[in-house]
């Protein structure tokens, strides 16, 4: 889909948005305007939104940057205290050896439940406008409290939380001189935790794309170049990966298989039910339930189900395994799967037809995918936290 | 039916025996009398509540059950000064006894619910972030993955694990676990042999000169009613982190004024805000009493002795403090008879078979 201005995209952004979620127009309109300034037009796709490097980060009003912020987000983000037992910091699901996920088909989700989707990469999601695998919330300040209280993620109740950063002495200083607040508030906690993943972004000049884009010509191989023209061309990949986030932010059903792991795990059928009764789908839904139905659980509308939001193609290297539900561990099986057409469903998207594409064109294809990751993976070593102590 | 007349034959026995049966209670105009048969249950839902009772999966991470905190070898309390609560956290009031929760009229040490609603109390256990932080729409969704609830809850309610079943289920649990066979109750009806000499000694010095039946009377040994006795707190609370954490975090959620400086457990006062309710907590019931140490909201008193003792200085000190306290002069063997009453409140231990709990079962994908 193409948009005419940021409007349209902005009113497309806030589509997907749940209830309970907090709407940053302002801030999807950064998003977007810094999407657009910072592609390049060139003849070759000029139908879309223009692949490129990355802009700036989109930085939303209510949540400016600073060194401190950044700081105290990374102690959080890999700070246990903030789940329900203790026991589930966001970086285990979110691990940096993982490539930001958590390496499993389905993320391992909170102690005695499992996870229902993928865990997904933290490396450049501060581009989205559009959060989780459905799109369901605007912000990464608002993925933050949905993923730490979440009852199959993080399970942690916000008031409990909140009391434990205040028992820490070290957050006290670090948030009053951040916020300038006497006692540390989750809000901010979930402010800080998203300015320390604003950070987590490829570097064009460590992706031999963007150095490509930025006019070394040697950063790719033959292939690769070759893999672009398909990408751009025969394979249609363009269609919705597009932009310097490689994503349209669209959601699509492209007919993903499912995952086994639902017939096999009672813990995965137990989250998918529960999944279905949280998002209020009619009771007949809920009965049949048997795969994620996307999209549709946030508009109810059957057009919808099994539409998921394009994800970025950025970083892909270290992201296995592929699609919300993983069914692909391995990058092969992804570009296979789009050559035959896409998977089986009724509500599959049109834009997919089977390609026809070489063996050599397969392996062109995938020499292009692995140019948009950096080449080295983006490693942080998880911080020392600071400790409770007794309060006077 | 069997509900009707459990009720009526409860009304009428409690009638008949404050006629009948009460004690000269020594100018106190309270009396004490045997505990009324229990209400009764429907053995099916009781037993399906027996299965929930023990399992961990009623709590958001698995890890504890019901019986964590109250267990039946330790008087249906877990034996600490102050309760353990959800792992990560430590709660700040010791953990009371269930045996006879079916005849308390407010439940909590701070009374904040109706014990007239036990599925209510079931629910606060369940999805309170200090004690087994479950999703009421969460563990619904495991229990249809385990067949034994599957048949239990189709049996009991002719319809599927629900979020409701499980709180009316666990309460009719509750509801049969009551004192048995008890010497006291025995002596009240007529049995002068089932007290020993020190024991009846006691008894006379509960209701006279140590006062102990201005509050705790009736067949509960329990007014219901909140006093201030000035029980020391319990620094603990304050000194361990995750203790001081949970204490906060329950009363900033109650809405307590200036919660972050509060370094004392306010009681009542958390449910009323009215200063004259400061520090006073739910009188406890006395049956069974021999089996529950700790004693006391913070648990700060290890022993029966060391509650004698207290109440024989006139209490402790602080707001609000009862104006029935007052030093007693309780002389050595007083205290030694009061303490034998005492232990004359406990009945045939009630110990519950523990259930064999059945793991979780694939379920046919699409037909739930």
């Amino acid at each position: 889909m193409k948009f005419a201005n940021s409007v349209e995209i902005e009113e497309a952004a806030m589509k997907g948005r749940r209830k309970n979620g907090f709407v940053g127009s302002s801030m999807a309109a950064c998003v977007i305007a810094a999407l657009l300034i910072g592609g390049s037009g060139s003849a070759q796709d000029e139908k879309f939104p223009p692949l490129g490097p990355l802009p700036p980060v989109p930085i939303p009003v209510d949540n400016p940057m600073s060194q401190g912020k950044v700081e105290l987000g990374k102690l959080l983000f890999f700070d246990a205290r903030l789940s329900g037992d203790a026991s589930t910091s966001c970086a285990s699901c979110h691990s940096p050896e993982s490539g930001w996920g958590d390496g499993g088909d389905l993320s391992r989700g909170y102690p005695g439940t499992q996870h229902w989707r993928n865990s997904q990469t933290i490396l450049n999601s501060a581009y989205y406008a559009k959060l989780f695998w459905a799109g369901e919330v605007p912000s990464l300040e608002a993925q933050a409290k949905s993923a730490a209280t979440g009852n199959v993620a993080g399970n942690g109740d916000t008031m409990m939380m909140e009391e434990r950063l205040r028992q820490v002495p070290e957050y006290v200083k670090r948030f009053r001189e951040v916020f300038g607040t006497a006692w540390p508030t989750i809000d901010d906690a979930w402010r800080a935790i998203s300015a320390f993943e604003r950070t987590l972004v490829s570097h064009a000049k460590d992706v031999p794309f963007d150095r490509y884009k930025k006019g070394d010509g040697k950063a790719l191989s033959e292939s690769a170049k070759q893999g672009l023209t398909l990408f751009l061309g025969k394979a249609r990949c363009v269609q919705c990966h597009h932009g310097p986030l490689f994503s349209d932010e669209d959601y699509h059903n492209i007919g993903v298989p499912k995952n086994p792991g639902f017939e096999e795990d009672p813990l995965r059928q137990i989250t998918l039910r529960f999944q279905h009764v949280i998002r209020g789908v009619p009771e007949s839904v809920y009965r049949k339930a048997d795969r994620d139905l996307g999209l549709y659980y946030t508009t109810k509308r059957d057009a919808d189900r099994g539409r998921f939001r394009t994800p970025s193609l950025r970083e892909l290297k270290y992201t296995a395994p592929y699609m919300h539900n993983g069914a692909f561990f391995e990058l092969e099986e992804v570009i296979d799967f789009y050559d035959e057409g896409g998977g089986q469903d009724p509500n599959k998207s049109p834009l997919l037809k089977p390609l026809g594409l070489s063996d050599q064109e397969k392996e062109d294809l995938l020499a292009f995918l692995l140019s948009i990751s950096s080449d080295k993976p983006l490693l942080v070593q998880p911080p020392e936290l600071p400790p409770y102590a007794v309060m006077p | 039916m069997d509900f009707v007349r459990a009720v009526g034959c409860r009304i009428l026995s409690g009638l008949l025996l404050t006629a009948w049966v009460s004690l000269p209670a020594a100018g106190w105009g309270a009396s004490l009398s045997p505990l009324p048969a229990p209400k009764a249950q429907k053995p099916a839902q009781a037993d399906l509540g027996r299965y929930l009772f023990f399992d961990p999966r009623l709590s958001g991470d698995g890890g504890i059950s019901c019986s964590t905190c109250h267990q039946p070898a330790k008087g249906w309390g877990d034996g600490q000064a102050l309760s353990t609560g959800y792992p990560g956290s430590q709660y700040f009031r010791n953990a009371q006894t269930l045996l006879n929760a079916t005849y308390h009229q407010r439940v909590f040490w701070d009374g904040r619910l109706s014990g007239a609603d036990l599925p209510t109390l079931v629910r606060d256990h369940l999805t309170e972030a200090h004690f087994m932080l479950v999703d009421g729409r969460l563990f619904p969704e495991r229990l249809k993955q385990i067949p034994l609830y599957v048949n239990k809850f189709k049996e009991v309610y002719g319809g599927e694990p629900s979020f409701g079943g499980t709180l009316k289920a666990v309460a009719a649990f509750l509801h049969t676990i009551t004192s048995r066979n008890v010497p006291f109750d025995r002596y009240l009806k007529g049995d002068k042999q089932a007290l020993s000499s020190q024991a009846r000694k006691g008894l006379a010095v509960f209701q006279g000169k140590a006062g102990c039946v201005q509050c705790h009377n009736g067949f509960l040994l329990s007014d219901g009613e909140f006093h201030a006795l000035g029980v020391p707190e319990n620094k603990q609370i304050f000194k361990e982190p995750l203790r001081h954490i949970t204490f906060r975090r329950f009363n900033k959620v109650i809405g307590v004024p200036n919660y972050m400086n509060l370094r004392a457990d306010a009681g009542l006062y958390v449910v009323t805000k009215e200063e004259s309710d400061r520090g006073k907590f739910r009188t406890p019931t006395l049956r069974e009493v021999a089996r529950t140490a700790p004693y006391m909201h913070n648990g700060v008193f290890a022993t029966l002795e060391d509650v004698v003792d207290f109440y024989d200085k006139g209490g402790g000190r602080g707001p609000n403090k009862s104006p029935r306290l007052k030093p007693l002069g309780l002389k050595v063997d007083e205290r030694k008879a009061l303490v034998e009453f005492l232990k004359s409140l406990s009945g045939d231990p009630v110990f519950i078979k523990e259930p064999e709990l059945p793991d979780y079962e694939i379920r046919e994908l699409g037909r739930n």
